[in-house]
């Protein structure tokens, strides 16, 4: 008996509450319903779609069927067509890959034509993480010598530390051995560039003058002093100004222009003036 | 017959590493630092096949380095040189059975060749001393060198042990009996 009672009361309680919800959700305005219609969206309506479109095609399109044969030997037809484009698409890439590579040199040439110039490749980059020299594919045959002066269509890279008959080593101008005597273009005040340890594409500019005025931006050229660089090649430009309580320790952050980690191509220069 | 063909392999998985370390690992760094798997090379030949052939593997193998690659020639081979030879002392008091002493190993001699080859650029070359951004990267580089190390620890257990049986039997014998 009291079995039945409590199934009773548990019934009508749930009766009570369905009651409550329908007229909750009956009454109320549609737009507030939304969000439950997304809800339910999500699960149906993707499914719903590829049945529609699926019983879309299949009415619509007797012909499929029928013109199976065709479409599979034009499928075949299409198929080899698309082998022999890919095929002519490859040739493409390889003929514009010669011709940026010898783009580049006619650019290189161009921009130091007062120099008497070979070009080569980099063949090889230092395994080491405390050094940054390069090999590349110009060697004594070709006339390259110690100390010649090595850059890029961007600016420059370094000198020449050694020679074998076909190759020779570069010291780049981030290497933490290298210092280039160097000039603000806008001042011609007098600056030191060394390569440091913390980043292959930064320049650590010391011996600034006191006087000198240095700013965010300008560029950084070659001195010529020193005589292994010849006057005016562009180094990079200043990113940042370090200000220390000592003025004379004041220093700043040269950013190269050269990009030394996709450095391919380069120009040795064989007559500095 | 079979010494010959250990040393063949040796200077097979040396240029193997060459290739790996100037082409592969030039773009597959850490923090654009890239690992030494020559200090690998030359402890493991130090370790499983004794000092002398360590000693001269690493000399020879560092010398080629520093003809193919390097700016002065010498202090590769002399540092992979010492290596080979630390190899042994370290074999004789320290377990290669375990995982962890080969790894600490592997830190050692790479802390020991990088700190040995930057100094000796220091004195040569007249670098400026950046004793920060020179432990940063050495302490990336050790790490990197730990995880190849994790990685191919089964094969240098394989490849030792096979060393050791052609280089070293009578001195096995002469230690346990």
């Amino acid at each position: 008996m009291d079995r039945n009672k409590r199934k009773g009361i548990v019934g009508i309680i749930i009766t009570v509450i369905i009651l409550v919800l329908l007229v909750v959700f009956t009454n109320s305005n549609t737009n507030q319903m939304s969000y439950i219609q997304n809800i339910c969206n999500v699960f149906v309506m993707p499914i719903q779609n590829g049945f529609t479109y699926l019983k879309n095609k299949l009415s619509g399109n007797d012909a499929f069927f029928a013109d199976m044969d065709t479409l599979k030997k034009e499928n075949e037809e299409l198929k080899q067509r698309n082998s022999e484009l890919e095929q002519s698409l490859r040739e493409l890439e390889i003929i514009k890959a010669e011709n940026e590579t010898l783009k580049e040199y006619v650019n290189l040439k161009d921009k130091y034509k007062d120099y008497s110039t070979l070009p080569a490749d980099v063949i090889n980059r230092d395994i080491s993480n405390y050094s940054s020299t390069i090999v590349i594919n110009v060697g004594s045959d070709d006339g390259i010598k110690e100390n010649m002066t090595v850059i890029a269509d961007s600016g420059l890279v370094g000198h020449v530390i050694s020679v074998t008959s076909n190759t020779a080593h570069v010291q780049t101008i981030v290497d933490t051995a290298s210092a280039v005597t160097s000039t603000i273009s806008t001042t011609d005040d007098t600056i030191v560039v060394q390569g440091t340890l913390d980043d292959k594409a930064t320049l650590k500019a010391t011996f600034i003058p006191t006087d000198a005025v240095v700013l965010e931006g300008d560029s950084v050229e070659t001195s010529g002093i020193g005589g292994i660089y010849p006057k005016g090649i562009h180094i990079g430009t200043i990113k940042q100004v370090i200000n220390t309580s000592n003025i004379t320790d004041r220093y700043a952050i040269v950013e190269t222009a050269v990009n030394f980690t996709k450095l391919n191509t380069v120009l040795v220069i064989t007559n500095n003036k | 017959m079979k010494k010959l063909l250990a040393i063949i392999l040796l200077i097979i998985s040396f240029l193997l590493i060459y290739f790996l370390q100037a082409n592969f690992f030039t773009w597959f760094t850490i923090m654009g630092v890239q690992p030494n798997l020559f200090v690998i090379l030359v402890l493991f030949i130090g370790l499983f096949s004794g000092k002398k052939l360590g000693m001269i593997f690493g000399i020879i193998f560092g010398f080629y380095i520093d003809v193919i690659i390097g700016r002065q020639i010498g202090i590769s081979g002399i540092m992979l040189g010492i290596i080979g030879l630390v190899a042994e002392y370290l074999d004789k008091n320290f377990s290669k059975e375990s995982r962890l002493t080969i790894m600490l190993m592997i830190a050692g001699s790479t802390a020991i060749y990088e700190i040995g080859c930057y100094a000796f650029n220091i004195i040569t070359l007249g670098i400026n001393l950046e004793i920060l951004s020179f432990i940063k990267i050495l302490f990336i580089e050790i790490i990197f060198n730990l995880l190849i190390t994790i990685i191919i620890y089964p094969i240098i257990q394989k490849l030792g042990h096979m060393l050791e049986e052609i280089f070293k039997t009578k001195n096995i014998l002469t230690r346990y009996f």
